[in-house]
């Protein structure tokens, strides 16, 4: 008997005495049946109470779900058995039979029955289906306490008071219920005779055997989940184990050691162990083989009543006399250590593997750990040393014991350890190359050893240790409840201390920077000098945790894989079916082991946080790259950018006008926000974006917006502010217009028009006003016309002291004319780069790139600002135009004018499907069938780097023409206008897309055989048009899957490879009439040079048999004959047309008798090398080349810049980021 | 009683009208016709004259009259002959003065839409009481200004009190080409239903059942509704231009029916907007210019 370690309790409850427990078998939930009459739902792994059953009278004492139906049972002390939906949480109906006290009730696993048992000395079988009473099976003279089914057999065992244990076969009762035409008359008859009827005649139940050996009361009695056994315990305090074979059974062993009355017993439905519970307040677990104690476990108070396992998971449930608890025999987690890229772990079965995760592959067993500790305690935790390629395991048992053992350099099998050194010792970890730390709890001393296994020093930690980790080179990390010390072993003493409580884990990064501490609930972050980074709590357990090589830390729960960057931002990853422990990420994929310690890779999606790292970095590259290449949008992420305070970066995802606006006032980006105003035309907005405008000095856009609103006074003042005289002028008019006086007034006042100001005092009957304001003006001649109207004279008033006339304030510069000094907005790198202006982000040398990008914007600032301003002044003249420049006679419909644009812009036409496909797609090919060309040229320049537009154009007007049926409609108009799509299913306006005529199929199947057959019948000219037309119609498609995407690379790398073997011929026979070349030796270097160049493109076979032929026999003709003999060698290797190789082995014989060249040429026949497709010379491999980003044609460095002459679209050398065919 | 409803005696001329089968209007006897609805039949068989292109003789027809309706359509035939100002001015002085009544409503609803004033026109149609005409063009324009969904409100609101009636079927299936989806498939039905009958077969409902497959994705039937439509009238713009789009479809551009466009409608959209692309795209690509001159 060993001394109780403790117990790993998952769970625990507080409530009356527990005298039901039943696992669901697929949720994580538990039925309690309690003393109370009371029964609970409870989830264990959430801890807390789903629900409460109490239509019971009295005591509950057995529950059980059903296996597969939402469904459970339960019978009490009411005599009463209840079968309840788990859907309505209401009892479904009552079977009521019993005379007494029913003590357990179980589900049959596949027949709807339930047995029962029960005080009346009768244990019955119902159907829960038609709710009857099946059967009642009497034999035992006292309580039947416990009855089950057999889990697969027609076998129903049962104990009783009487001291008996019972197996009766039910298989009568099963074909009686079940289909009549299974069973024949002669069956029947047999049946009839061959089965003994019992006492009462009943034949559907009978007593196969009657076990007898218990000397008091059986409580409890259950059957082996495969093997014959069954097991009982009783009030004689023995757990009892029978085997049974056809005919009979027999008691097998004994199992001594409660010291009260064994309430439950049951078999460890994956393990050869017994488990059981008594009122000594102790469970305890025996070896089912040698009968032998393997563990016990004690509860202080609470007596025992009642044990059950769950079905699959390595789960275990007690009730007790103040509740339940839920506790696992054992960890789960597998032992394990990494080393570079080597995983060591210890399986279930103890033995050390180990697995490579580049090449994902695990290795045969390394060694064989079944001698370590006791048998039923797995290791708990495993330290490799690379130096001496040795591990150090720990195990629980026998209070806590190390090991170090050697490794082989190769497993084969299960190696038992040649040599080990162990001890006692609760934790063992390698500290350096030859030293090692051993913790041992219970006297509280750190012992540290070399690899002989002596001591060579020791030391107290800090009081209450738990355990020790690693703590980066010569240092411990001391764990203890409330708080973890960095301590130094040379100095023997703490360095550092930080209160966390409940550490159980602690897990490097990769560089040894940081450090995750891992506690049930939560994850603290430190560096190596135990500093804290950050902190998260996490509402369900945490188990595990692996570092990323960026420095993210990704961590499971029971059910999820998440993630958390250092500065404490965290989310879901994915989730999780079962239980892992995480031991390594790399890129998309992460490595675990689950609970039977096989190492799994579990795929994830680390873009969400690859992209937040990114934008704490300020890897902007990076974000772009991201931004370009994944489907990264979602409110979650737009959110996340504007709380970051990044809403330039949100700006780029969002679709949605409003919060377009939104953010672009946020970040400053005028533009945005004007041309999303001018789209949502709502007069709040443009409230806001005159403020905002106003700040940024912009006053154009003021102007604008207080247009929009009607604002006139505004207007006017800001006029006034930028000394627009022409526009105050304009503004007196309109007021004139509205009739609005006071407007009148003010404009008047600020143009400093006394006249008009008089005028209008005297239009409205202000005479006395217009007299003062004449008066102070010194107009005596204004003054005596009002007199006269008014037919008063001067001496008839009383004027007030007049003052000053006003004096007309003055803008000193012109401003309007410009706008004021903006705010500084600076245009982020991404606008930059989406917009194209950023060049070269995906070249060689990024960091470069980078510099660049950012001088860019330093010295573009001030440019970037003019152009800014100069488009905002357009903008002012056309809307001038549009509103306000009118002429002197159509002054009376300014008023009009003014609605007229709004109403303009308020109803107006939708917009047309063409205009959605550009929207809905990033593929150039559907902004071209939109007709959105502009667009569809930035896209691929920026993708691919065209630049020369010309040659596409056939394909652009083809695609677009494509695009539009023409439906007649009423007699007298234009056809109606419909969008043809490729996706014909989709009504959804915000995914339709174009058709594209000539798709990657047609391609295939057409263009590209015309080309193979322009280039057998030698029409080389035709040839080199088609594979150009290939080129530029793949240039401009869509296909519809990623796979598409690889063929359609292939078709413009073939394609590409004849366009420029065509072309090399071609510029050949362009040296002139083969006579001529004959006699200019320059030009037959250049023509044999050309024919052998011919041959290097990566085209069919058959077709590059005939430039090699061709070679060959030019070669021949100038006699140089080691050219001939090699192009003659690799005619014959390739094989094929019988009448070439005839011909090439004719010249093979001929070149062997004399292989020299007599012209010499530059072509090495075993240098490897690329053709230029510019010069036609060649690229011999090592030396530096450019390409063309789309079709892949190499040049000399020279050709960078120059429109390549292979598509005859991009700019060679000009890197985008990648043609994009499919969204 | 509504003239145009199934029991009505204009409700044949009516349908052959909106079915596109013109000769069919002209050549309907109108004698036998009660005296209130002999001047519908005339304005419907002016109205087919025109869409036959025989716009001079209806102006001559109709120009010392003086109804309203016959006023409307002497403007809708000006504007066929190209006098777009002077058409939309009288029709402009027809909506002031009489503005109810339901053929200046129509006639003037196409003349002032073919003369791109959409908002008028819809102004005028809306004064419509219960007329499927003026229905069946409003969902037009609003279609034309892709507001497809006033225009399916409009359809909506018609097929629950004119339920069958084959203008609503129309304008139900010109909604549904626009949308896509099922409703492809459903408009393909109507079209095809009108053009396979030989009772209502005519050019138009060819070409439209053509576009209907073209949409389907139906590249061959497509073709084979195209060239029936072809054997009936080998001049029809509309035709031409499917065939155009059907054809580069089918990735086999002809040059030759762009010019056969050209000589039947040098006007047609299709010929207007690729011009108008071709420019565009001239213009756009000057843009760009490699940094190296080869």
């Amino acid at each position: 008997m060993q001394a109780s370690s403790g117990m790993l309790t998952k769970f625990e409850s507080k409530s009356s005495r527990a005298k039901g427990i039943a696992f669901h078998p697929k949720r994580p939930w538990i039925l309690v049946s309690l003393h109370s009459s009371t029964i609970q739902l409870w989830d264990y792994r959430m801890g807390t109470l789903i629900d409460r059953f109490e239509e019971h009278d009295g005591p509950v004492r057995g529950v059980d779900f059903h296996k597969t139906q939402p469904l459970f049972v339960s019978g009490g002390d009411d005599y009463k058995i209840k079968v309840w939906s788990l859907q309505t949480r209401r009892c479904l109906f009552t079977l009521n039979g019993h005379l007494d006290y029913i003590r357990t009730v179980f589900f049959h696993h596949e027949l709807p029955w339930i047995v029962s048992a029960s005080d009346d000395q009768t244990i019955r079988i119902w159907n829960w289906q038609n709710r009857s009473l099946l059967c009642t099976m009497t034999g035992h003279n006292h309580y039947a306490m416990c009855a089950q089914f057999h889990p697969r057999d027609d076998l129903v065992v049962s104990a009783s008071l009487d001291q008996s244990v019972r197996v009766w076969d039910i298989s009568g009762l099963r074909k009686k219920h079940s289909a009549p035409t299974s069973m024949s008359f002669e069956d029947q008859v047999a049946r009839a005779n061959a089965n003994q009827t019992d006492m009462f005649g009943n034949t559907d139940a009978v007593v196969k055997f009657v076990l007898e050996g218990h000397d008091r009361g059986v409580n409890w009695v259950a059957f082996h989940p495969t093997m014959p056994l069954i097991v009982s315990a009783g009030d004689d305090r023995l757990i009892k184990l029978w085997r049974m074979s056809e005919t009979k059974a027999w008691e097998v062993d004994t199992c001594r050691g409660h010291f009260q009355n064994a309430s439950g017993c049951l078999f460890h439905p994956h393990q050869d162990l017994i488990l059981s519970a008594g009122e000594d307040k102790t469970i305890r677990v025996w070896d089912l083989n040698k009968r032998t104690a393997v563990n016990s476990f004690k509860r202080e108070n609470d007596r025992f009543w009642v044990i059950a396992a769950h079905p699959e998971i390595n789960l275990f449930a007690a009730g007790h006399d103040n509740g339940v608890m839920v506790f696992k025999l054992e960890r789960e987690r597998p032992a394990s250590a990494i080393h570079q890229n080597m995983l060591f772990h210890i399986t279930k079965e103890k033995l050390v593997k180990s697995y490579d995760f580049q090449k994902n592959v695990e290795s045969p067993t390394l060694l064989s750990l079944k001698k370590l500790g006791s048998p039923w305690v797995p290791p708990r935790t495993l330290s490799y040393n690379p130096a001496e390629r040795s591990v150090l395991v720990t195990s629980s048992a026998d209070g806590g014991s190390y090991e170090l053992i050697s490794l082989p350099r190769d497993g084969s099998g299960a190696i038992e350890p040649t040599e080990s050194k162990r001890g006692q010792g609760n934790s063992a970890i390698f500290v350096t190359r030859n030293r090692f730390a051993i913790l041992n709890t219970a006297n509280q001393t750190v012992d540290i050893k070399d690899l002989t296994n002596n001591t060579t020093r020791s030391f107290k930690p800090p009081v209450g240790t738990t355990d020790i980790y690693f703590g980066g080179t010569g240092n411990l990390l001391i764990i203890t409840p409330t708080a973890v010390h960095l301590y130094d072993i040379q100095q023997k003493k703490t360095t550092a201390e930080l209160t966390v409580a409940g550490v159980k884990y602690v897990v490097w990064s990769n560089d040894n920077l940081y450090a995750a501490l891992l506690s049930k609930h939560n994850v603290t972050i430190v560096t190596k000098s135990l500093e804290q980074v950050s902190t998260l709590h996490e509402t369900i357990r945490i188990k595990s945790a692996a570092w990323d090589d960026a420095g993210v830390l990704l961590y499971s729960t029971l059910n999820h894989i998440k993630y958390t960057l250092l500065n404490g931002d965290n989310g879901i990853v994915r989730t999780l079916d079962q239980t892992v422990y995480l031991v390594r990420v790399k890129g998309r994929s992460v490595y675990c082991l689950d609970r039977a310690a096989k190492p799994k890779v579990l795929v994830i999606d680390p873009t969400e946080y690859r992209f937040k790292l990114a934008l704490v970095k300020r890897n902007y590259e990076e974000m772009l790259h991201i931004i370009q290449n994944s489907s990264l949008v979602g409110q979650s992420i737009i959110s996340y950018l504007q709380k970051k305070g990044y809403p330039e970066i949100a700006l780029q995802f969002v679709q949605d006008p409003t919060t377009r606006f939104e953010l672009a006032i946020e970040c400053g980006n005028l533009e945005v926000a004007v041309e999303m105003a001018k789209q949502l035309d709502r007069p709040k907005l443009w409230t806001r974006l005159s403020a905002e405008a106003l700040a940024h000095g912009n006053h154009g856009i003021v102007e604008m917006a207080y247009q929009k609103l009607k604002q006139f006074d505004k207007l006017s003042f800001l006029y006034l502010t930028t000394g627009d005289h022409t526009k105050l002028t304009r503004m007196t008019k309109i007021a004139e217009h509205r009739g609005d006086f006071t407007a009148r007034f003010q404009n008047a006042l600020y143009l400093g028009e006394v006249e008009d100001r008089i005028q209008m005092f005297k239009e409205i009957d202000l005479y006395p006003l217009a007299y003062l304001t004449a008066k102070s003006h010194g107009l005596e001649e204004e003054c005596q016309s009002i007199l006269e109207a008014t037919g008063l004279t001067e001496d008839q008033l009383t004027l007030p002291q007049l003052g000053e006339p006003l004096v007309l304030p003055k803008a000193i510069v012109p401003t309007y004319k410009a706008n004021w000094p903006t705010k500084t907005t600076s245009v982020s790198f991404f606008e930059k780069a989406l917009l194209g202006q950023v060049e070269g982000l995906s070249s060689e040398d990024e960091p470069a790139a980078a510099a660049n990008g950012f001088g860019l914007e330093d010295a573009g600032e001030d440019d970037a600002a003019a152009k800014r301003n100069g488009a905002l002044i357009d903008v002012d003249e056309d809307e001038d135009a549009a509103g306000w420049d009118l002429g002197e006679d159509i002054v009376p419909e300014v008023e009009e004018g003014f609605v007229n644009v709004q109403s303009a812009d308020a109803g107006g036409a939708g917009i047309s499907e063409a205009e959605l496909w550009a929207r809905n797609s990033p593929l150039a090919v559907d902004h071209v069938a939109g007709g959105s060309f502009e667009t569809a040229m930035q896209l691929l320049n920026r993708q691919v780097g065209a630049v020369n537009f010309a040659p596409l154009k056939p394909r652009f007007l083809e695609v677009y023409q494509a695009s539009k049926t023409y439906l007649p409609a009423s007699a007298g108009l234009p056809p109606l206008i419909n969008y043809i799509r490729r996706n014909i299913d989709e009504s959804d306006p915000r995914k339709v897309l174009p058709i594209i005529p000539r798709d990657l199929e047609y391609l295939a199947s057409n263009d590209l055989q015309r080309g193979y057959d322009s280039m057998k019948a030698n029409k080389l000219e035709d040839g080199l048009k088609v594979f150009k037309g290939i080129l530029h119609a793949v240039l401009i498609n869509a296909v519809g899957s990623d796979s598409e995407v690889t063929e359609a690379k292939k078709l413009i790398t073939s394609a590409s490879e004849y366009a420029i073997a065509m072309a090399i011929e071609l510029s050949r026979r362009k040296l002139g009439a083969p006579d001529a070349v004959n006699k200019n030796p320059q030009l037959l270097k250049r023509s044999l040079e050309l024919s052998a160049y011919f041959t290097i493109p990566k085209i069919e076979v058959p077709h590059r048999q005939l430039a090699l032929l061709n070679a060959m026999n030019l070669a021949m003709r100038s006699k140089n004959y080691n050219s001939a003999l090699s192009f003659a060698n690799r005619i014959l290797a390739n094989g094929g047309a019988s009448k070439i190789l005839e011909s090439a082995r004719k010249t093979k014989t001929q070149c062997e008798r004399n292989p020299h060249d007599t012209i010499e040429i530059e072509f090495d026949q075993f240098a490897e090398f690329e053709v230029c497709a510019a010069s036609h010379t060649p690229i011999y491999s090592g030396t530096s080349y450019e390409e063309c980003a789309f079709d892949g044609s190499k040049y000399h460095t020279k050709y960078k810049g120059t429109v390549c002459v292979v598509c005859e679209v991009c700019e060679v050398g000009k890197h985008g980021s990648g043609l994009k065919l499919f969204a | 009683m509504d003239p145009y409803s199934a029991e009505g005696e204009l409700i044949n001329i009516h349908n052959h009208f909106h079915q596109g089968q013109y000769q069919d209007v002209v050549d309907f006897d109108i004698s036998a016709l009660s005296s209130e609805n002999a001047l519908p039949a005339r304005v419907l068989q002016l109205r087919a004259r025109l869409a036959l292109g025989q716009a001079d003789g209806v102006l001559a027809e109709v120009q010392s009259e003086n109804e309203p309706e016959l006023e409307a359509i002497a403007a809708l035939a000006e504007q066929a002959l190209g006098n777009q100002e002077a058409a939309v001015k009288a029709i402009e002085q027809l909506a002031q003065e009489s503005g109810d009544n339901a053929t200046v409503q129509v006639v003037g609803g196409i003349v002032l839409q073919a003369a791109g004033k959409s908002d008028e026109a819809l102004a005028l149609l809306s004064q419509h009481s219960g007329n499927l005409d003026a229905v069946s063009l409003i969902v037009q324009i609003h279609l034309q200004q892709n507001r497809n969904d006033l225009a399916i409100k409009e359809v909506a609101a018609a097929r629950r009190w004119a339920q069958d009636n084959l203008l609503v079927n129309l304008a139900e299936s010109w909604v549904g080409l626009r949308l896509g989806g099922e409703k492809y498939q459903q408009a393909f039905y109507v079209f095809e239903e009108l053009a396979q009958a030989p009772a209502t077969s005519s050019v138009r409902s060819l070409v439209s059942q053509a576009v209907a497959e073209l949409h389907l994705g139906r590249t061959e039937e497509a073709q084979a509704a195209l060239d029936e439509a072809f054997k009936k009238e080998p001049t029809f713009a509309e035709a031409i231009a499917n065939l155009l789009v059907l054809s580069v479809v089918n990735g086999n551009y002809s040059k030759e029916l762009t010019s056969n466009l050209e000589k039947v409608d040098a006007q047609h959209p299709f010929l207007v907007d690729l011009a108008e692309k071709s420019e565009l795209f001239d213009k756009a690509a000057t843009k760009y210019k490699a940094k190296v001159a080869a």
